[in-house]
């Protein structure tokens, strides 16, 4: 066991934050392309555009692959493919280095993959949707672990008590970071962002 | 032992723990290799799973950093005490002359 409490190094040189040729980095161009935001650079560069298809072929092979198994019918293909592409995009867009467990055991956790394990508790209450999720460390003098705090906005059903769904979604929270990272808490900040029309409301446990 | 085989071990004894799915870039770079048709043999794996040793000499600790996948159905700190439990068991079965104790961290980087 080690007594390291700092993060340990970003990605390397040769790591997976591919760097494409005319500059732009590859997590870039497929978040823009995901967003569908339009993108003049994207439309005049080559090594771009290559990106962009290579990720149209990486998701159609994925979708092939699952199709192709002989035991694809025991599975939902289109969650499957989901989780995959999940995995894709969490290793080109990792965030930071988040502390997991005691100050002193040197395990981490990479921010992404903790956010998502929070947006989706808070989305197991009922009309909740979660938005973006920011998780911030904060160290004090004299105290070796960090103080980690998550500050979660969601959309809420109009018709919801909003106190009681709060506490809903707090609970679920805190139940899905200790239960499923083991990461310790020291607060969860909901803001409730936008009410949802009974017609816009998710229903529980979507799948994501 | 190289170095290469010294990676190979510590590789699968972390792809046997308990929780593990697979290091690091085992999706995104191996199927993007493979579409592109320029697969880098050893690139994968070393990426995930970097070792360097300080001190020379063949005594000097060694520095380990895993980048490991979660299953969704496990907890992801028991997983990282376990993946960081077997590279030190593995290291001490192929260095049982060194006594510094190992360096290792590990990261948890995505949840299945």
């Amino acid at each position: 066991m080690t007594a390291r409490t700092d993060p340990p190094r970003p990605s390397q040189p040769d790591g997976d934050d591919e760097l494409l040729p005319c500059g732009r980095s590859l997590a870039e161009v497929w978040d823009l392309r995901e967003q569908e935001k339009h993108d003049p650079h994207l439309e005049g560069c080559l090594h771009c555009r290559r990106a962009v298809d290579e990720l149209a072929v990486l998701e159609t092979s994925v979708r092939r692959l699952r199709e192709q198994s002989s035991t694809a019918e025991a599975y939902d293909a289109r969650a499957l493919t989901h989780r995959i592409m999940d995995v894709v995009r969490l290793e080109l867009r990792p965030g930071r280095p988040l502390p997991l467990g005691e100050p002193d055991e040197d395990l981490w956790i990479m921010e992404s993959a903790a956010a998502r394990t929070v947006r989706a508790a808070a989305e197991t209450v009922r009309g909740v949707r979660a938005g973006s999720c920011r998780i911030t460390l904060e160290r004090l003098p004299g105290r070796e672990a960090p103080l980690i705090d998550v500050r979660l906005e969601i959309h809420a059903p109009a018709s919801a008590p909003l106190q009681d769904l709060a506490e809903q979604v707090r609970r679920s929270v805190l139940t899905a970071v200790d239960g499923t990272l083991g990461m310790v808490l020291n607060g969860i900040d909901i803001r409730i962002t936008d009410l949802l029309d009974a017609a816009d409301e998710p229903g529980e446990g979507t799948d994501r | 032992m190289n170095g290469t085989a010294h990676i190979d071990e510590v590789a699968r004894a972390v792809l046997g723990v308990e929780g593990v799915a697979f290091l690091k870039p085992g999706v995104a770079q191996q199927v993007r290799s493979a579409l592109a048709g320029t697969g880098r043999a050893g690139a994968t794996r070393a990426s995930g799973l970097r070792m360097s040793r300080s001190g020379g000499g063949g005594e000097g600790t060694w520095d380990v950093d895993v980048h490991i996948v979660v299953l969704g159905e496990a907890r992801a700190v028991d997983v990282a005490r376990g993946t960081r439990a077997a590279v030190a068991e593995c290291l001490r079965r192929m260095f049982p002359e060194t006594t510094a104790p190992a360096r290792i961290t590990v990261t948890v980087t995505g949840l299945l």
